[in-house]
């Protein structure tokens, strides 16, 4: 009789990993959300030398819960106007693909709901699908606050997408599979990818903060300019679904392709004796950047939408193409050693960072003349 | 126990998902539900490559389709007024000349596909490695044309759309 891991029949165990990928998907949808909704808070209060939620439980833990069955609770609030079947739909349109992308994320060795040859793929095709539902709930929502929202969201996705792509291709390049398990076995050791690739990592991860609706791009639903965005008319449960869930589960599954592409994914010490420690030590790293990504949002602030434009077509994506030039150049060049990419890697992302306050410079110093030489003939005329 | 019987009724569900999305759109007065309507007839187009073995087009379909297609119809449909109202169809007047043209172009369909017997093939998944290597030896040369095309077009879109601001203008003259 062939023995399966875990010594397990495979004849069982195909379904029953099924089983635990999904149970653990749903675990960590619900509860993270909960779990990243309280830690945004008290990171936020730590940050801004506040105290947070302390009230409902031992060091405040039981306040997203409470807020949780609030919201359950709530009543279904329909304005008017709004377009029947589309506000409806547009929640679940928000909700299914983040869901059905965690099907391809590797928890540990063989807790994988599917070992795609194509996760990765996958994963981004379901993340461009996230845009329909918003914005249909912009538009459904007849609001000129969520429209405009709806509105953004398309553009700001849309563009955001393409140096995102860009940046996995170039680690699939090197890596030569889109399977995530292959990719995870590929970084055997401390030599994970972001040695070799640091620069791709970066882009990915900005562009991710964007696809997101993170600050400094959360855009869409601005509180300042556009009450909530896209999620105006919305309240209680779709509003939590939406935003709560879909949201705080899309940072999950971001965070995962850059444990999974970059860091090792379950990899850590102590996995080939016990597999299942590989749980952990994924999930701590998948939780160590959303920590960082709440760290960008207290620090930073919002972007305006020319900016966020104009920083992703005329910088995200050159330096995306220009890495992805490189990389398939020098993993042509050089296929058995990934040193030479890791320097031009290193390279690129020297470049980068030192080429920002250069061309924030320049840019600046044509802003100011351009200002000095509008008000020139105000303040003749004045005179 | 086998798992033969699931294909086909995943085929059938899809084919009826399939038709039942086309002729809805074409069909609907309302062109936010005919665009949402395009996407699911997307989706399960995709799926019907799934079924066939190509899982790279079906995720490329998703991707590009119902990622991108669908999403700037709809942002086209939001920037035009009133757009959103049901209309009269604009093909009424012409349903008998309509009638002979969807004849002449499904009876030919309908009798190669009826014909058609030999078994398909499979490819059985991990697909991306052929279509890779086709598109970048045998069909370089269309893919290139392909992308000098959309190139023209961008170019063209913006050349059509970019206005010059005259303030600005005149403060580069001025310089």
């Amino acid at each position: 009789m062939p023995v399966g891991p875990f010594g397990i029949d495979p004849l069982i165990w195909a379904p029953l990993r099924l089983v635990i990928a999904v149970v653990l998907a749903l675990f960590l949808v619900l509860n993270g959300a909960l779990l990243q909704i309280y830690l945004e808070r008290k990171i936020q209060a730590i940050i801004q030398d506040r105290l947070g939620p302390y009230h409902v439980g031992p060091f405040g833990l039981l306040q997203t819960f409470a807020d949780a069955l609030k919201l359950i609770s709530k009543e279904d609030v329909r304005a008017a106007a709004t377009d029947g079947w589309f506000f409806v739909a547009a929640p679940a349109l928000v909700f299914c693909p983040m869901l059905a992308s965690w099907v391809v994320l590797p928890f540990a060795q063989d807790i994988v709901g599917a070992n795609l040859n194509l996760g990765l793929l996958y994963l981004t095709t379901l993340g461009s699908m996230t845009v329909l539902g918003i914005v249909i709930a912009g538009w459904a929502s007849n609001n000129k606050y969520a429209l405009v929202g709806g509105l953004r969201s398309a553009g700001q996705l849309i563009s955001y997408e393409i140096p995102q792509i860009l940046a996995l291709v170039s680690v699939a390049l090197v890596v030569g599979s889109l399977s995530m398990v292959d990719i995870t076995r590929s970084q055997a050791g401390p030599f994970v990818n972001v040695l070799f690739l640091p620069f791709p990592f970066v882009i990915y991860f900005i562009a991710a903060l964007a696809e997101t609706n993170r600050t400094p791009f959360d855009l869409p639903e601005a509180e300042s300019e556009l009450v909530a965005g896209w999620l105006t008319e919305y309240s209680g449960m779709r509003w939590g679904t939406m935003l709560a869930l879909s949201e705080y589960g899309n940072v999950t599954v971001v965070c995962a392709i850059v444990t999974t592409l970059w860091f090792g994914g379950w990899q850590g010490p102590g996995v080939d004796a016990i597999p299942l420690l590989g749980v952990l030590w994924f999930t701590l790293k998948v939780y160590a950047f959303i920590v960082i990504m709440m760290w960008i949002r207290a620090t930073l602030p919002r972007l305006r939408i020319d900016q966020l434009m104009s920083f992703c077509w005329k910088g995200l994506i050159p330096m995306a193409l220009v890495n992805i030039v490189v990389v398939a150049i020098l993993a042509l060049a050089f296929p058995t050693t990934k040193i030479p990419i890791a320097i031009a890697s290193w390279l690129l992302l020297a470049v980068f960072v030192a080429g920002i306050p250069l061309v924030q410079r320049r840019r600046l110093r044509a802003l100011r003349a351009r200002a000095r030489a509008a008000t020139a003939p105000a303040v003749r005329a004045a005179s | 126990m086998t798992y033969d019987f699931v294909e086909p009724v995943v085929f059938a569900l899809l084919s009826i998902g399939l038709i039942a999305g086309g002729v809805a759109v074409v069909m609907l007065n309302r062109i936010t539900a005919a665009a949402l309507l395009m996407a699911f007839t997307f989706l399960c187009m995709a799926g019907m490559f799934v079924l066939l073995g190509a899982e790279t087009i079906a995720l490329f379909q998703v991707l590009i389709y119902v990622g991108a297609i669908t999403v700037l119809i709809l942002y086209g449909v939001m920037f035009t007024r009133f757009s959103d109202r049901p209309r009269a169809l604009f093909f009424q007047r012409q349903t008998p000349l309509a009638a002979v043209f969807v004849a002449a172009v499904a009876i030919p369909v309908a009798i190669v596909a009826l014909s058609f017997t030999s078994p398909t093939p499979r490819p059985g998944g991990g697909d991306l490695v052929p279509l890779a290597t086709s598109v970048f030896t045998d069909f370089a040369f269309p893919f290139e044309i392909a992308s000098v095309l959309l190139l023209a077009a961008m170019v063209g879109a913006i050349v059509l759309t970019k206005r010059d601001d005259p303030g600005e203008s005149a403060l580069r003259r001025r310089r």
